[in-house]
Protein backbone atom coordinates (compact mmCIF):
# COMPACT_ATOMS: atom_id res chain seq x y z
CA UNK A 1 0.00 0.00 0.00
CA UNK A 2 1.21 3.64 -0.37
CA UNK A 3 2.11 4.14 2.46
CA UNK A 4 1.99 8.03 2.56
CA UNK A 5 -1.27 7.82 1.47
CA UNK A 6 -2.12 10.36 4.17
CA UNK A 7 0.79 12.60 3.56
CA UNK A 8 2.46 12.13 0.38
CA UNK A 9 4.16 15.55 0.59
CA UNK A 10 5.02 16.10 4.48
CA UNK A 11 8.68 15.66 3.60
CA UNK A 12 9.16 18.48 0.90
CA UNK A 13 11.75 21.45 1.79
CA UNK A 14 9.53 24.26 1.26
CA UNK A 15 9.77 27.87 3.83
CA UNK A 16 6.77 26.61 4.65
CA UNK A 17 7.81 22.81 5.59
CA UNK A 18 10.47 24.07 7.11
CA UNK A 19 8.72 26.57 9.50
CA UNK A 20 9.29 25.34 12.99
CA UNK A 21 6.08 23.12 13.88
CA UNK A 22 5.44 24.62 17.06
CA UNK A 23 5.08 28.16 15.11
CA UNK A 24 2.66 26.49 12.27
CA UNK A 25 0.67 24.90 15.32
CA UNK A 26 0.25 28.18 16.79
CA UNK A 27 -0.47 29.79 14.04
CA UNK A 28 -3.24 27.45 12.97
CA UNK A 29 -4.58 27.32 16.13
CA UNK A 30 -4.77 31.21 16.02
CA UNK A 31 -6.30 31.22 12.37
CA UNK A 32 -8.93 28.97 13.34
CA UNK A 33 -9.98 30.96 16.66
CA UNK A 34 -9.90 34.37 14.46
CA UNK A 35 -12.23 33.19 11.63
CA UNK A 36 -14.47 31.96 14.12
CA UNK A 37 -14.87 34.65 16.03
CA UNK A 38 -14.96 37.16 12.99
CA UNK A 39 -18.68 39.00 12.54
CA UNK A 40 -20.49 36.92 10.59
CA UNK A 41 -20.81 39.31 8.02
CA UNK A 42 -17.48 40.29 7.32
CA UNK A 43 -16.83 39.16 4.10
CA UNK A 44 -13.96 41.13 3.56
CA UNK A 45 -12.38 39.41 6.68
CA UNK A 46 -12.93 36.04 5.32
CA UNK A 47 -11.30 36.73 2.10
CA UNK A 48 -8.65 38.07 3.36
CA UNK A 49 -8.27 35.04 5.54
CA UNK A 50 -8.23 32.76 2.23
CA UNK A 51 -5.82 34.85 0.47
CA UNK A 52 -3.37 34.66 2.89
CA UNK A 53 -4.11 30.76 3.19
CA UNK A 54 -3.67 30.74 -0.53
CA UNK A 55 -0.63 32.49 -0.46
CA UNK A 56 1.04 29.90 2.06
CA UNK A 57 -0.13 27.00 -0.34
CA UNK A 58 1.40 28.36 -3.41
CA UNK A 59 4.39 28.96 -1.26
CA UNK A 60 4.27 25.50 -0.10
CA UNK A 61 4.65 23.98 -3.59
CA UNK A 62 1.86 21.42 -2.97
CA UNK A 63 -0.44 20.64 -5.54
CA UNK A 64 -3.30 22.84 -5.18
CA UNK A 65 -5.28 19.78 -6.47
CA UNK A 66 -4.04 17.38 -3.80
CA UNK A 67 -4.95 19.93 -1.26
CA UNK A 68 -8.73 20.37 -2.92
CA UNK A 69 -8.78 16.57 -2.78
CA UNK A 70 -8.22 16.43 1.17
CA UNK A 71 -10.49 19.77 1.79
CA UNK A 72 -13.34 18.20 -0.48
CA UNK A 73 -13.02 14.59 1.64
CA UNK A 74 -13.72 16.93 4.84
CA UNK A 75 -16.15 19.23 2.99
CA UNK A 76 -19.56 16.86 3.50
CA UNK A 77 -19.57 16.94 7.17
CA UNK A 78 -19.30 20.67 7.39
CA UNK A 79 -21.78 21.14 4.37
CA UNK A 80 -24.21 18.49 6.63
CA UNK A 81 -23.82 21.02 9.37
CA UNK A 82 -24.49 24.05 7.32
CA UNK A 83 -27.49 22.46 5.58
CA UNK A 84 -29.07 22.62 8.92
CA UNK A 85 -29.59 26.54 9.14
CA UNK A 86 -31.17 26.92 5.95
CA UNK A 87 -34.21 25.54 7.95
CA UNK A 88 -34.46 28.64 10.18
CA UNK A 89 -35.42 32.23 9.38
CA UNK A 90 -32.49 34.60 6.94
CA UNK A 91 -31.23 30.80 7.11
CA UNK A 92 -29.01 31.87 3.68
CA UNK A 93 -26.92 34.40 4.77
CA UNK A 94 -26.13 31.66 8.25
CA UNK A 95 -25.33 28.76 5.58
CA UNK A 96 -23.14 30.59 3.55
CA UNK A 97 -21.22 32.17 6.71
CA UNK A 98 -20.77 28.71 8.31
CA UNK A 99 -19.49 27.15 5.27
CA UNK A 100 -17.42 29.93 4.40
CA UNK A 101 -15.69 29.61 8.32
CA UNK A 102 -15.63 25.73 8.39
CA UNK A 103 -14.11 25.96 5.16
CA UNK A 104 -11.36 28.33 5.98
CA UNK A 105 -11.06 26.78 9.21
CA UNK A 106 -10.21 23.11 7.63
CA UNK A 107 -8.32 24.31 4.76
CA UNK A 108 -5.94 25.54 7.33
CA UNK A 109 -5.80 21.80 8.91
CA UNK A 110 -5.35 20.60 5.70
CA UNK A 111 -2.02 23.14 4.94
CA UNK A 112 -1.28 22.44 8.73
CA UNK A 113 -1.04 18.68 8.53
CA UNK A 114 0.25 18.42 4.77
CA UNK A 115 3.49 20.62 5.28
CA UNK A 116 4.30 18.95 8.52
CA UNK A 117 5.73 15.56 9.38
CA UNK A 118 3.15 14.01 11.62
CA UNK A 119 5.50 13.06 14.72
CA UNK A 120 6.75 16.65 14.95
CA UNK A 121 3.45 17.46 14.98
CA UNK A 122 3.05 15.27 18.02
CA UNK A 123 5.89 16.36 19.69
CA UNK A 124 4.72 19.85 19.20
CA UNK A 125 0.91 18.80 20.41
CA UNK A 126 3.26 17.43 23.40
CA UNK A 127 5.69 20.73 24.01
CA UNK A 128 2.04 22.78 23.82
CA UNK A 129 0.88 21.17 26.80
CA UNK A 130 -1.53 19.36 25.40
CA UNK A 131 -3.05 16.22 27.99
CA UNK A 132 -0.48 13.10 27.31
CA UNK A 133 -2.86 10.46 27.17
CA UNK A 134 -4.64 12.80 23.86
CA UNK A 135 -1.35 12.87 22.37
CA UNK A 136 -0.14 9.11 22.83
CA UNK A 137 -3.88 7.91 21.74
CA UNK A 138 -2.73 10.16 18.67
CA UNK A 139 0.30 8.45 18.32
CA UNK A 140 -0.67 5.14 18.28
CA UNK A 141 -3.36 5.69 16.11
CA UNK A 142 -1.43 6.99 13.47
CA UNK A 143 1.54 4.44 13.78
CA UNK A 144 -1.19 1.50 13.56
CA UNK A 145 -3.78 2.95 10.87
CA UNK A 146 -1.45 1.73 7.87
CA UNK A 147 -1.03 -1.52 9.47
CA UNK A 148 -4.78 -1.54 9.82
CA UNK A 149 -5.53 -0.50 6.30
CA UNK A 150 -3.02 -3.54 4.99
CA UNK A 151 -5.02 -5.93 6.98
CA UNK A 152 -7.78 -5.34 5.72
CA UNK A 153 -6.49 -5.08 2.31
CA UNK A 154 -5.19 -8.39 3.04
CA UNK A 155 -8.42 -9.84 4.02
CA UNK A 156 -10.56 -8.64 1.53
CA UNK A 157 -8.53 -9.79 -1.30
CA UNK A 158 -8.60 -13.07 0.32
CA UNK A 159 -12.10 -13.06 0.33
CA UNK A 160 -12.39 -12.19 -2.89
CA UNK A 161 -10.06 -14.88 -4.49
CA UNK A 162 -12.49 -17.45 -2.69
CA UNK A 163 -16.33 -15.43 -3.26
CA UNK A 164 -17.82 -16.10 -6.90
CA UNK A 165 -21.49 -15.14 -6.62
CA UNK A 166 -22.17 -11.80 -7.49
CA UNK A 167 -25.23 -11.71 -5.22
CA UNK A 168 -25.29 -8.62 -3.46
CA UNK A 169 -26.32 -9.77 -0.11
CA UNK A 170 -23.81 -12.00 0.51
CA UNK A 171 -21.36 -9.64 -0.51
CA UNK A 172 -22.45 -7.25 2.47
CA UNK A 173 -22.49 -10.64 4.89
CA UNK A 174 -19.12 -11.19 3.50
CA UNK A 175 -17.90 -7.56 4.13
CA UNK A 176 -19.63 -7.55 7.92
CA UNK A 177 -17.59 -10.78 8.45
CA UNK A 178 -14.21 -8.96 7.99
CA UNK A 179 -15.30 -6.03 9.89
CA UNK A 180 -15.74 -8.30 12.70
CA UNK A 181 -13.14 -10.16 12.71
CA UNK A 182 -10.50 -7.45 12.02
CA UNK A 183 -11.69 -5.49 15.43
CA UNK A 184 -11.37 -8.86 16.79
CA UNK A 185 -7.54 -8.51 15.75
CA UNK A 186 -6.87 -5.21 16.23
CA UNK A 187 -8.08 -5.70 20.25
CA UNK A 188 -5.89 -8.71 20.23
CA UNK A 189 -2.93 -6.63 18.48
CA UNK A 190 -3.78 -3.86 21.18
CA UNK A 191 -3.63 -6.55 23.78
CA UNK A 192 0.41 -7.42 22.66
CA UNK A 193 1.25 -3.69 22.42
CA UNK A 194 0.04 -3.13 26.00
CA UNK A 195 2.59 -6.04 26.84
CA UNK A 196 5.51 -5.13 24.71
CA UNK A 197 4.96 -1.66 26.28
CA UNK A 198 4.56 -2.82 29.82
CA UNK A 199 8.29 -5.20 28.81
CA UNK A 200 9.87 -1.57 28.62
CA UNK A 201 9.09 -0.78 31.80
CA UNK A 202 5.64 0.99 31.32
CA UNK A 203 3.88 1.78 34.32
CA UNK A 204 5.18 -0.86 37.04
CA UNK B 1 31.87 -17.81 41.27
CA UNK B 2 32.28 -15.33 44.68
CA UNK B 3 31.93 -16.84 48.47
CA UNK B 4 28.45 -16.25 50.01
CA UNK B 5 26.85 -15.33 46.49
CA UNK B 6 24.38 -18.59 45.38
CA UNK B 7 23.22 -18.08 42.41
CA UNK B 8 25.19 -15.45 39.55
CA UNK B 9 23.31 -17.00 36.71
CA UNK B 10 22.04 -14.72 34.49
CA UNK B 11 18.77 -16.89 34.49
CA UNK B 12 17.59 -19.84 36.74
CA UNK B 13 13.96 -21.48 36.15
CA UNK B 14 13.07 -23.97 39.09
CA UNK B 15 9.91 -26.04 38.60
CA UNK B 16 7.89 -23.87 36.88
CA UNK B 17 4.22 -24.37 35.82
CA UNK B 18 1.72 -22.03 34.46
CA UNK B 19 -2.15 -22.92 33.78
CA UNK B 20 -3.86 -20.08 31.44
CA UNK B 21 -6.89 -19.09 33.16
CA UNK B 22 -9.13 -21.08 30.87
CA UNK B 23 -7.24 -24.23 32.53
CA UNK B 24 -5.23 -25.41 30.01
CA UNK B 25 -1.72 -26.55 31.29
CA UNK B 26 0.95 -24.79 29.57
CA UNK B 27 4.27 -25.45 31.56
CA UNK B 28 4.90 -27.96 33.43
CA UNK B 29 8.01 -28.28 35.58
CA UNK B 30 10.25 -26.46 33.48
CA UNK B 31 13.98 -25.84 34.91
CA UNK B 32 16.37 -23.90 33.14
CA UNK B 33 19.91 -22.06 34.04
CA UNK B 34 21.52 -20.07 31.66
CA UNK B 35 24.83 -18.58 32.54
CA UNK B 36 26.35 -14.64 31.86
CA UNK B 37 26.91 -14.57 28.26
CA UNK B 38 25.75 -17.81 27.15
CA UNK B 39 23.00 -18.39 24.33
CA UNK B 40 20.69 -21.40 24.70
CA UNK B 41 17.95 -22.05 21.64
CA UNK B 42 14.55 -23.27 23.09
CA UNK B 43 12.85 -25.17 20.52
CA UNK B 44 9.98 -27.46 20.22
CA UNK B 45 6.64 -27.60 17.76
CA UNK B 46 3.66 -24.99 17.98
CA UNK B 47 1.92 -24.72 21.17
CA UNK B 48 4.58 -26.11 22.68
CA UNK B 49 4.64 -23.24 25.29
CA UNK B 50 7.98 -21.60 24.28
CA UNK B 51 6.58 -18.04 24.05
CA UNK B 52 4.76 -18.38 27.19
CA UNK B 53 7.88 -19.46 29.19
CA UNK B 54 9.50 -16.43 27.77
CA UNK B 55 6.74 -13.92 29.08
CA UNK B 56 8.13 -15.29 32.78
CA UNK B 57 10.87 -13.87 32.17
CA UNK B 58 9.82 -10.29 32.92
CA UNK B 59 6.66 -10.50 34.94
CA UNK B 60 4.34 -10.57 31.85
CA UNK B 61 2.67 -13.87 33.13
CA UNK B 62 1.42 -14.96 35.72
CA UNK B 63 -1.01 -12.52 36.05
CA UNK B 64 -0.17 -12.08 39.98
CA UNK B 65 3.39 -13.19 40.30
CA UNK B 66 3.71 -15.25 43.76
CA UNK B 67 5.97 -13.50 46.14
CA UNK B 68 8.64 -16.60 45.67
CA UNK B 69 8.82 -17.60 42.15
CA UNK B 70 10.24 -19.78 39.97
CA UNK B 71 11.74 -17.76 38.28
CA UNK B 72 15.32 -15.39 39.20
CA UNK B 73 17.41 -13.55 36.75
CA UNK B 74 20.37 -12.09 38.37
CA UNK B 75 19.90 -14.04 41.22
CA UNK B 76 16.96 -11.26 41.88
CA UNK B 77 13.49 -12.84 42.15
CA UNK B 78 11.08 -11.79 39.25
CA UNK B 79 8.60 -10.58 41.49
CA UNK B 80 7.42 -7.17 42.72
CA UNK B 81 9.08 -5.02 44.31
CA UNK B 82 11.59 -6.13 41.80
CA UNK B 83 9.88 -5.92 38.87
CA UNK B 84 10.82 -2.57 37.51
CA UNK B 85 14.80 -3.55 37.54
CA UNK B 86 14.18 -6.87 36.13
CA UNK B 87 11.80 -5.31 33.27
CA UNK B 88 15.36 -3.11 32.18
CA UNK B 89 17.79 -6.29 32.54
CA UNK B 90 15.39 -8.63 30.85
CA UNK B 91 14.43 -8.05 27.09
CA UNK B 92 11.97 -9.42 25.61
CA UNK B 93 11.58 -9.10 21.91
CA UNK B 94 8.27 -10.27 20.65
CA UNK B 95 7.14 -12.08 17.57
CA UNK B 96 5.53 -9.22 15.67
CA UNK B 97 8.09 -6.26 15.57
CA UNK B 98 5.00 -4.31 14.63
CA UNK B 99 3.72 -5.02 18.18
CA UNK B 100 6.62 -3.68 20.15
CA UNK B 101 7.39 -0.54 17.57
CA UNK B 102 4.61 1.52 19.00
CA UNK B 103 6.48 5.36 18.21
CA UNK B 104 6.08 7.43 15.66
CA UNK B 105 9.66 7.45 15.13
CA UNK B 106 12.62 5.01 15.55
CA UNK B 107 14.36 7.31 18.33
CA UNK B 108 11.24 7.43 20.85
CA UNK B 109 11.03 3.80 20.51
CA UNK B 110 14.41 3.34 21.11
CA UNK B 111 14.12 6.26 23.72
CA UNK B 112 10.92 4.34 25.26
CA UNK B 113 12.29 2.37 27.80
CA UNK B 114 15.64 4.25 28.94
CA UNK B 115 12.67 6.88 29.73
CA UNK B 116 10.43 4.94 32.03
CA UNK B 117 13.81 4.85 34.49
CA UNK B 118 13.41 9.01 34.06
CA UNK B 119 16.29 9.04 31.48
CA UNK B 120 16.64 12.38 29.49
CA UNK B 121 18.20 14.79 27.58
CA UNK B 122 22.16 14.38 26.17
CA UNK B 123 22.25 11.47 27.83
CA UNK B 124 19.11 9.58 26.64
CA UNK B 125 20.27 10.99 23.08
CA UNK B 126 23.86 8.99 23.43
CA UNK B 127 21.93 6.04 24.53
CA UNK B 128 19.72 5.72 21.88
CA UNK B 129 23.03 6.67 19.30
CA UNK B 130 24.95 3.70 20.81
CA UNK B 131 21.82 1.02 20.70
CA UNK B 132 21.15 1.55 17.04
CA UNK B 133 24.76 1.48 16.55
CA UNK B 134 25.21 -1.64 18.70
CA UNK B 135 22.68 -3.01 15.54
CA UNK B 136 23.69 -1.45 12.80
CA UNK B 137 21.36 1.65 12.20
CA UNK B 138 23.19 4.72 12.26
CA UNK B 139 21.11 7.44 11.70
CA UNK B 140 18.20 6.15 11.64
CA UNK B 141 16.73 8.59 14.31
CA UNK B 142 14.19 10.03 12.84
CA UNK B 143 12.78 7.05 10.53
CA UNK B 144 9.46 6.17 10.60
CA UNK B 145 8.55 2.70 11.63
CA UNK B 146 6.03 1.66 8.57
CA UNK B 147 9.22 3.00 6.49
CA UNK B 148 11.49 0.12 7.64
CA UNK B 149 11.61 -3.29 6.35
CA UNK B 150 11.60 -6.35 8.21
CA UNK B 151 14.98 -7.44 9.18
CA UNK B 152 15.47 -3.43 9.85
CA UNK B 153 12.11 -3.46 12.25
CA UNK B 154 13.66 -6.45 14.25
CA UNK B 155 17.30 -4.34 14.59
CA UNK B 156 15.18 -1.64 15.98
CA UNK B 157 12.97 -3.50 18.41
CA UNK B 158 16.71 -4.84 19.62
CA UNK B 159 18.75 -1.09 19.52
CA UNK B 160 15.03 -0.23 22.07
CA UNK B 161 16.23 -3.65 24.40
CA UNK B 162 19.70 -2.69 24.62
CA UNK B 163 18.99 1.28 25.15
CA UNK B 164 17.29 -0.40 28.10
CA UNK B 165 21.06 -1.71 29.16
CA UNK B 166 19.49 -5.08 29.21
CA UNK B 167 21.91 -8.10 30.11
CA UNK B 168 19.71 -11.26 29.35
CA UNK B 169 17.62 -11.43 25.94
CA UNK B 170 14.56 -13.33 25.31
CA UNK B 171 14.05 -13.77 21.98
CA UNK B 172 10.75 -15.03 20.41
CA UNK B 173 10.75 -16.14 16.42
CA UNK B 174 13.48 -13.64 15.90
CA UNK B 175 14.28 -15.28 12.24
CA UNK B 176 10.30 -15.50 11.30
CA UNK B 177 9.66 -14.09 8.28
CA UNK B 178 12.69 -12.39 7.85
CA UNK B 179 14.27 -12.76 3.77
CA UNK B 180 17.97 -14.20 3.69
CA UNK B 181 19.89 -11.34 4.12
CA UNK B 182 17.94 -9.99 7.37
CA UNK B 183 18.19 -13.49 8.65
CA UNK B 184 22.48 -13.85 8.22
CA UNK B 185 22.77 -10.04 9.48
CA UNK B 186 20.54 -11.07 12.60
CA UNK B 187 22.30 -13.94 13.29
CA UNK B 188 25.58 -11.97 12.94
CA UNK B 189 24.51 -9.56 15.34
CA UNK B 190 23.01 -12.24 17.89
CA UNK B 191 26.44 -13.85 17.84
CA UNK B 192 28.57 -10.38 18.31
CA UNK B 193 25.83 -9.23 21.44
CA UNK B 194 28.15 -10.25 24.74
CA UNK B 195 24.37 -10.70 26.65
CA UNK B 196 23.06 -13.90 27.62
CA UNK B 197 20.70 -15.02 25.31
CA UNK B 198 17.50 -16.99 25.02
CA UNK B 199 16.21 -17.76 21.68
CA UNK B 200 13.05 -19.42 21.58
CA UNK B 201 12.21 -20.41 17.67
CA UNK B 202 11.73 -22.86 15.05
CA UNK B 203 14.79 -22.01 12.90
CA UNK B 204 16.69 -24.80 13.39
CA UNK B 205 19.93 -23.52 11.67
CA UNK B 206 20.00 -20.38 13.92
CA UNK B 207 19.93 -22.93 16.98
CA UNK B 208 23.39 -24.35 15.36
CA UNK B 209 24.98 -21.17 14.02
CA UNK B 210 24.14 -19.02 17.26
CA UNK B 211 23.43 -21.23 20.45
CA UNK B 212 26.16 -23.54 22.70
CA UNK B 213 22.84 -25.15 23.93
CA UNK B 214 19.34 -26.21 22.91
CA UNK B 215 16.11 -27.09 24.98
CA UNK B 216 13.47 -29.40 23.15
CA UNK B 217 9.90 -28.21 24.84
CA UNK B 218 6.75 -30.27 24.21
CA UNK B 219 3.56 -29.85 25.49
CA UNK B 220 4.76 -27.66 28.11
CA UNK B 221 7.71 -29.91 29.38
CA UNK B 222 11.62 -29.82 29.10
CA UNK B 223 12.01 -33.15 26.78
CA UNK B 224 15.78 -33.16 25.94
CA UNK B 225 18.46 -30.83 26.81
CA UNK B 226 21.99 -30.46 26.11
CA UNK B 227 25.06 -29.23 23.49
CA UNK B 228 22.96 -27.93 20.81
CA UNK B 229 24.89 -30.48 18.03
CA UNK B 230 24.38 -33.45 20.09
CA UNK B 231 20.41 -32.15 20.80
CA UNK B 232 19.92 -31.83 16.73
CA UNK B 233 21.67 -34.71 15.19
CA UNK B 234 19.24 -36.93 17.40
CA UNK B 235 16.80 -37.51 14.51
CA UNK B 236 14.19 -39.92 16.45
CA UNK B 237 14.32 -36.79 18.91
CA UNK B 238 13.26 -34.18 16.59
CA UNK B 239 10.75 -36.02 14.74
CA UNK B 240 9.60 -36.84 18.01
CA UNK B 241 8.78 -33.56 18.71
CA UNK B 242 7.47 -32.33 15.34
CA UNK B 243 11.39 -30.68 14.38
CA UNK B 244 13.99 -32.22 12.29
CA UNK B 245 17.62 -33.00 11.47
CA UNK B 246 18.95 -29.45 10.36
CA UNK B 247 20.43 -29.78 6.89
CA UNK B 248 23.59 -28.11 8.19
CA UNK B 249 24.41 -31.02 10.21
CA UNK B 250 23.47 -33.58 7.89
CA UNK B 251 26.97 -32.30 5.86
CA UNK B 252 28.99 -31.93 9.57
CA UNK B 253 31.31 -34.79 10.71
CA UNK B 254 30.82 -34.28 14.88
CA UNK B 255 34.10 -36.86 15.13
Amino acid sequence: MNQDLLIPYSHQSSPVHCAPPVLKLAGAVIFVFAVVLVPRTAWIAYAAAGASLAALAVLSRVPPLYLAKRLLMVEPFALGVALLALLQKNGVGIFAAMLAKSTLCISAMVLLTTTTRFSDLLRALWRARVPALLVTTLALMHRYLFLLFDEMGRMFRARKSRSFSGNRFSAWRSSATVLALLFVRSSERAERVYAAMCARGWKT
Amino acid sequence: MRAGVEDVNALTIERLGYRYPDGTEALREVSLALEEGERVGVIGPNGAGKSTLLLHLNGLLPEHPPPSPSVRVFGTPVAEPHLKKIRARVGLLFQDPDDQLFCPTVFEDVAFGPQQWGIAGKELEARVARALEQVGLQGFEERLPHHLSRGEKRRVCLAGLLACDARLLALDEPTSDLDPRGRRELKELLRNLPIAQIIATHDLELVVEVCSRAVVLDQGAVVAAGPTVEILNNEALMLAHGLERPHVLRHLHPH
